[in-house]
């Protein structure tokens, strides 16, 4: 018997968290771009959206070389 | 001693790490709640290794998720920010009393923060699952598939998607519990000042949100021994960065 939990499998957690979850999260963000654009600031949420993902995305590189470096070490 | 802080205009990317610095002088000055707060955040910690340690893609994101719901675990420690920055200090009495209060627009947003920790828990379980070419069932396994693949971006993927989903959660919750502490405005309100502290300074509060994420991560690393000061420390920084980007005290801060 495979993994599971609350009786689903991994994969069928799976499918529904990429399709709900992505989802969710991303129709949350135009409602608060929604919300700021009447301020004129949508533009400046996207900028923080923009840094916030890609210093996370460099901080994952960065993480990976140096766990990498000291594996082999 | 504590001087109170004039609403200033300037913020730089400096601030965070003053915030920090004025965190560590709260945290120093009233020891023993930060470190109670501290200590159940480890324990919390441990417990979910004993719970889902064997079905790592799901302890992967029950810790990111914890750190979403983790500022409302901090509330007692704004009180504690708050009693400082007025000259007197607060006792675990007066914390317990802000617990106790059972605040309907804390439990209510604790209650929105634990719904984006869970649908963040179903994403990052799916991305590890769908995504690494074998089962992952523990941190050696995180480490061999995830974290030391050297084909695909996996890793660093898992980094981004990560952040687009926490981008808008800290967005909407930098500022909100410590407001909601200290004003008697509604969650709606507060939400909307926290984002607009971030569409204000977007340079800044990303500075910010890696800083917390670096701290957090550190506390982990330490096998949640660390958490026992990062913890107080971020809960007492965040009512400093509130104090400098929240609306201005007798202001309403509403749209």
């Amino acid at each position: 018997m495979e993994d599971t939990l609350f009786g689903l499998s991994e994969d069928q957690i799976a499918n529904f968290g990429l399709t709900f979850g992505v989802t969710a999260f991303i129709l949350f963000m135009l409602f608060i771009v929604f919300n700021l654009a009447r301020e004129s600031k949508a533009g400046k949420f996207g900028t923080f959206v923009l840094f916030v993902v890609l210093a996370f995305g460099m901080l994952g590189f960065i993480a990976k070389n140096v766990i990498q470096w000291f594996i082999h070490i | 001693m504590h001087h109170k802080q004039a609403v200033s205009a300037t913020v730089t990317l400096a601030s965070p790490l003053v915030w920090l610095a004025c965190g560590w002088r709260d945290l120093r000055h009233a020891p023993l709640p930060g470190l109670l707060h501290g200590l159940i955040a480890s324990l919390f910690g441990a417990f979910l290794f004993a719970v889902a340690g064997e079905r790592f893609w799901l302890l992967a994101g029950a810790f990111s998720g914890f750190m979403l719901v983790a500022p409302v675990v901090a509330t007692g420690l704004y009180g504690v920010s708050r009693g400082l920055e007025q000259g007197r200090q607060v006792g675990l009495r007066e914390v317990l009393a802000l617990w106790r209060s059972r605040d309907a627009r804390l439990v209510g947003f604790g209650l929105l923060l634990g719904l984006a920790g869970t649908a963040w828990v179903l994403t990052s379980a799916s991305l590890l699952v769908l995504l690494a070419p074998a089962p992952i069932n523990g941190p050696a396994d995180f480490l061999r598939l995830v974290v030391l693949a050297d084909s695909p971006f996996l890793f660093e993927l898992w980094m981004l998607i990560g952040g687009l989903l926490a981008a808008p959660v800290f967005a909407s919750s930098v500022l909100t519990l410590p407001m909601l502490v200290d004003r008697d405005c509604s969650l709606g309100i507060a939400v909307r000042a926290s984002w607009r502290a971030v569409a204000d300074y977007p340079l800044v509060m990303a500075f910010w949100a890696i800083l917390i994420v670096l701290l957090v991560t550190l506390g982990l690393l330490t096998w949640l021994i660390g958490l026992l000061v990062v913890v107080p420390l971020l809960g007492h920084a965040s009512w400093h960065a509130y104090r400098a980007l929240g609306p201005a005290a007798g202001s309403q801060g509403g749209l």
